[in-house]
């Protein structure tokens, strides 16, 4: 069985580990500018979090066309 | 008679032509103004006064054959300093990128230099036209010549300011969210966003792939459409390029308007962002001008900004970290603190965010194309406020977040949007508007751009400067 777990805001400290994850070895007052940055992009993606159709695709179609060598 | 610093791409075209007017006069003039006047408004973060002399030369000596290159031979223009010039310094304003010469022009100077244009120079921006405005770059930022306290926005700040200015009748400049339309729009001039994938952006310093878009920036919409003829085409080397067909997306600008069918989206700038009276002021007396040329002006209703910038920032961040990861992790200190403030969230998206954004883009998309089956073009403000001030101790903020943006849905979208001068408010700032059509049909946009401007007089206003000029140098 599984649960939703509500959305809140990533604490300092999961930041620093997402940060970690993302090869981001920050000086302290670099570290302040992504939490207090983090913040701002935040409320986004909870909104953007939410059920979509399967059917609905992204904006992204892979056109294998476009990498074939130019001809002369 | 305009002085040679006001002529138009296309004035000056007529007088070339006619043989009244040297290339190489025209350029001197935008020479001697940039000497006399870009130490306070610094536009230009390198003039190229040698290759400009000589490219009017060669421009001239063509004229006096008979050979005519087109609208851009012997215009002298500016670069944003994120488009590739082969062995001339291209920064992106930024001191990662302090010495950096390319071996190769972008394909858009390549357009531009074969049509005989006149390279003046290189123009700032914000860092890799996203940070900014900033101080703690190596250069400083551009100021708004009609108010050198106030920030010309960005980021084809540069090409805002100088072209207001009358350093130069042309510039490229780039816009990922809005970078070509808000300077346009704070420094009354005119700029299009064209059609994704119309012009390319090989050889552009990139900002965000998906949202990427070259474009024109001039005095008038007609200059524009000048422009945009040269730049235009399908390029193999950008992934992004569509072949549209070709056009001269001048040839149809005295075409009538009447009967054109405009969606204002009044709630975006009046209910969403509540701007300036002013601005509403401006918005509803060009509603009017456009009734008086015959067009059918209704009101429309779009999602809302903010689902918008909901899609975009997080794409916006997750692309724009992904170009920049290598440089954060070695040497973060080495950007300016506002690119850095804007590009650090981006290394916490998860994959399913990037997705989701995606698939909020095209429902997005599809619901803007689905109401413009039933008008032609879209009509909103392009900012809600006037200039801001330019202040050096101002935090950093993340775009979208204290308000979204007016004109990022265009970006989302992919569709032309060109932004011109409506009005001034009390203060003699101006104004602006952005005209929006479906995917290809920038010509429509353009024609409807230079009908508002034939009807109104904003043309024929110019920045006073040399007080100004004078005053901040006893500083």
């Amino acid at each position: 069985m599984t649960s939703t777990v509500p959305p809140r805001p990533a604490t300092r400290e999961e930041i620093a580990v997402l940060a970690r994850n993302a090869g981001l070895d920050l000086p302290p007052e670099i570290f302040e500018e992504l939490v207090q940055a983090y913040g701002n992009i935040e409320p986004m993606l909870m909104r953007l979090r939410r059920s979509r159709d399967r059917a609905d695709e992204p904006a992204h179609v892979f056109d294998p066309r476009k990498f074939m060598p130019e001809t002369a | 008679m305009a002085a040679l610093h006001e002529l138009t791409i296309a004035e000056a075209g007529r007088q070339f032509r006619a043989g009244t007017l040297s290339p190489v006069d025209l350029t001197e003039a935008c020479l001697a103004r940039i000497d006399a006047l870009d130490g306070a408004l610094n536009s230009f973060i390198t003039v190229t006064p040698e290759r400009a002399r000589a490219e009017a030369k060669e421009a001239e000596t063509l004229f006096a054959q008979g050979v005519d290159k087109g609208p851009m031979q012997g215009i002298p223009y500016g670069l944003k300093d994120i488009y590739d010039t082969a062995g001339l310094l291209t920064t992106a304003h930024s001191k990662l990128l302090e010495h950096h010469i390319p071996a190769e022009d972008c394909t858009v100077q390549a357009k531009l230099w074969a049509g005989g244009g006149v390279l003046l120079g290189k123009q700032a921006t914000w860092e890799f036209a996203m940070g900014g405005p900033s101080f703690d770059l190596p250069w400083p930022p551009a100021r708004n010549p009609w108010d050198l306290g106030r920030s010309p926005m960005g980021s084809s700040s540069g090409a805002g300011a100088s072209i207001a200015a009358g350093l130069c009748p042309a510039a490229t400049g780039s816009d990922t969210g809005g970078s070509i339309r808000m300077p346009a729009a704070v420094c009354g001039i005119a700029g299009l966003k064209p059609s994704y994938g119309l012009v390319s952006r090989h050889g552009v310093q990139p900002n965000s792939y998906s949202f990427d878009h070259c474009g024109p920036m001039a005095w008038t919409v007609e200059d524009c459409a000048l422009m945009l003829g040269v730049m235009a085409g399908h390029d193999p080397r950008d992934p992004a390029s569509i072949d549209y067909p070709a056009q001269d997306y001048a040839s149809g600008l005295l075409s009538p308007v009447a009967g054109l069918r405009i969606g204002v989206v009044r709630h975006w700038y009046e209910d969403e962002l509540e701007a300036a009276p002013a601005v509403i002021a401006a918005m509803d007396a060009s509603i009017a001008t456009f009734r008086s040329l015959g067009c059918i002006v209704t009101e429309v209703r779009l999602p809302t900004l903010r689902t918008f910038t909901d899609s975009k920032m997080p794409l916006t961040a997750g692309e724009i970290f992904t170009l920049h990861e290598k440089d954060l992790r070695a040497r973060p200190q080495d950007f300016g603190r506002s690119m850095r403030y804007r590009i650090l969230p981006g290394a916490l998206l998860r994959a399913e965010d990037y997705v989701q954004a995606m698939r909020a883009r095209a429902e997005l998309t599809a619901t803007v194309f689905a109401v413009m089956k039933d008008v032609d073009v879209l009509l909103t403000a392009s900012s809600a406020q006037p200039a801001p001030l330019l202040l050096p101790d101002e935090p950093p903020t993340f775009f979208g977040a204290a308000a979204p943006s007016l004109t990022a849905q265009f970006n989302l979208t992919g569709q032309p949007a060109l932004s011109l001068c409506n009005g001034f408010d009390a203060a003699g700032l101006p104004l602006g508007m952005q005209l929006a059509g479906r995917p290809g049909e920038d010509a429509l946009v353009l024609r409807l751009g230079a009908a508002f401007e034939r009807e109104t007089d904003f043309r024929s206003r110019r920045p006073s400067l040399e007080q100004p000029v004078e005053a901040m140098a006893a500083q």
